[in-house]
């Protein structure tokens, strides 16, 4: 088969790993915008979600909860509850981590407040691995059968379009919260300037506690809907996203949650289409150079901080 | 009856004092302008009323209440208002969600400030679906004094309103502050250029390297020749 029609086939991939790379995006740049650090935590907080989900899950089958496939899905209620469950527990478990670390270094400089991220980073990679190991945990280990699309000739399976679903669900969400609710502006307002915010008498604490709610939210779906994408978690599995979500950022316009859509689509197309042309290993190698190269052209990023 | 009472107030940033015992006055629905040279302190007042800044020494009493070092969202919940001189704006929400975020600590329904606002500008009503950082300096200064009136606060302190603002926009602003005053509202202005900001004031203070230099009524100040030598340029 020739290289060209391979292509629409890669677009796909790109669309279902840019789908997850956006949700990340949407998290890290809501967390730079709010509270000006780039948080190297983000990609373990998603395997903290998967793990978690992993863990209710057996415990939910251990419970008799049934798992039976909804339809052409490859996993039933029992998944979908946990997920439901860890995301919660996630933004709850991120809440405090802001609580107890983040918030003592706030009056730093946002440097201190980055590398304090790679602790937290290391740290809960390596509870997850305490916990569970290194090796491979699977949410099913049934292997699901691609669908041909009549006509196209593209493989999808029915878990990919879950994902893509899930994904237009949740950006929609996040844009009718900022749109339209007084928590939400308020949360663009802060961005916008923060002393401002607190000159006008907006809570800028309560607006911290929802930005680590919606980007925990955002980090534990990532993290989960990979490990539904890959068939496994890793406690590894958020860290190696990590270069790529941060392309996809800076690609948007940092600071920017819509910048991040753009780019985390961006991102997963162009490394998919590059497996065409050059080994899959190179794949952050190409998100990392398109990075280098928004910094250089346009450091602002696609869409920009509007100002 | 005195509204706020800045007693000796000695303030700045980190170990570099910039105020060093400033006392002013603002009597309730007066209003009240600081001018002085660049660098005399006049916007590290304001920030110090407002709680942005922590003062070292001193007392600031706002309506009968002391409110020394008190946050400034605090301070809002008193009644008080303030407008930086720049960056007074969210740039990336519309004029509507600058006003809606203006009213931000109330619970109940606020269409009546939001009514005599755009009553008092009434270009912002066309414009409020329009995002405020597109605007020009006039408008967004609009915004900026709108977004601080939802709250219909005691006293509204605005810095340099009319900085880098054209003569007929900047007449606009002052013409407006009068009429905010008129509906009982205490002005405090700070104002480098400030005979127009004076022509308006029951009282003025000139400030100059972070101390009082003079204090007497808005006419008196214009009509002292060593204050217009000084700070009003001759």
């Amino acid at each position: 088969m020739d290289i060209l029609s391979r292509i629409p086939q890669l677009l796909v991939y790109g669309v279902i790993s840019g789908s997850i790379l956006s949700l990340g995006g949407i998290g890290v740049s809501l967390t730079y915008s709010i509270l000006g650090f780039s948080n190297f935590a983000y990609g373990d907080m998603m395997a903290l979600g998967a793990y978690i989900a992993l863990g209710l899950f057996s415990l939910f089958v251990s419970w008799s909860i049934p798992n039976t496939p909804l339809g052409p899905l490859s996993f039933g209620f029992g998944l979908i509850l946990a997920a439901i469950f860890a995301i919660g527990l996630t933004a709850v478990a991120v809440v405090l981590i802001d609580r107890i670390l983040f918030k003592r270094l706030r009056h730093y400089s946002s440097v201190i407040l980055m590398m304090s991220s790679i602790g937290v980073a290391l740290a809960l990679r390596n509870i997850l691995q305490f916990f569970w190991g290194p090796q491979p945990h699977y949410y099913i280990e049934r292997i699901q059968i691609a669908t041909v699309i009549p006509g196209l000739g593209i493989r999808i399976k029915p878990d990919q379009v879950f994902i893509i679903l899930v994904t237009i669900v949740l950006v929609v969400l996040v844009h009718a919260f900022l749109k339209y609710t007084k928590m939400g502006k308020a949360m663009r307002a802060t961005a916008d300037n923060n002393s401002l915010a607190r000159v006008t008498g907006i809570n800028t604490n309560r607006v911290i506690v929802w930005t680590w709610v919606i980007g925990g939210a955002l980090a534990a779906t990532a993290g989960i809907l990979a490990g539904i994408e890959n068939k496994f978690i890793t406690p590894e599995l958020g860290w190696q996203m990590l270069l790529s979500i941060f392309a996809a950022v800076v690609l948007g316009g940092i600071g920017n949650p819509y910048g991040a859509i753009v780019g985390g689509m961006v991102i997963g197309i162009t490394e998919e289409v590059s497996t065409a042309f050059i080994p899959t290993g190179y794949k952050p190698a190409v998100a990392f150079i398109i990075m280098i190269l928004m910094l250089l052209v346009k450091p602002t990023g696609l869409l920009g901080k509007r100002r | 009856m005195s509204l706020l009472t800045v007693n000796a107030v000695t303030s700045g940033y980190g170990d570099m004092e910039i105020l060093h015992g400033v006392s002013i006055e603002v009597g309730a629905g007066k209003i009240v302008t600081v001018i002085g040279p660049n660098g005399a302190g006049k916007s590290t007042l304001m920030k110090t009323i407002f709680g942005l800044l922590t003062p070292t020494a001193g007392q600031i009493t706002f309506a009968e209440e002391e409110i020394t070092g008190l946050s400034p969202d605090l301070v809002v919940r008193r009644g008080m208002a303030y407008v930086p001189q720049v960056e007074n704006i969210f740039p990336s929400l519309t004029v509507h969600e600058n006003l809606e975020m203006g009213a931000f600590i109330l619970t109940d329904d606020f269409s009546r400030q939001l009514e005599e606002i755009y009553e008092l500008f009434p270009i912002l009503k066309d414009r409020r679906k329009q995002r405020v950082g597109k605007m020009s300096g006039g408008e967004r200064q609009m915004v900026a004094m709108g977004r601080a009136l939802m709250l219909d606060p005691k006293l509204l302190m605005l810095d340099e309103p009319s900085a880098a603002l054209a003569p007929n926009l900047a007449a606009m602003i002052f013409e407006r502050i009068v009429a905010i005053n008129a509906s009982g509202v205490a002005i405090l202005i700070v104002e480098q250029n400030a005979k127009e900001s004076l022509k308006l004031s029951d009282r003025g203070y000139v400030l100059a390297s972070g101390r009082n230099r003079f204090e007497d009524t808005g006419e008196n100040l214009l009509a002292n020749q060593d204050v217009g030598q000084l700070y009003l340029g001759g």
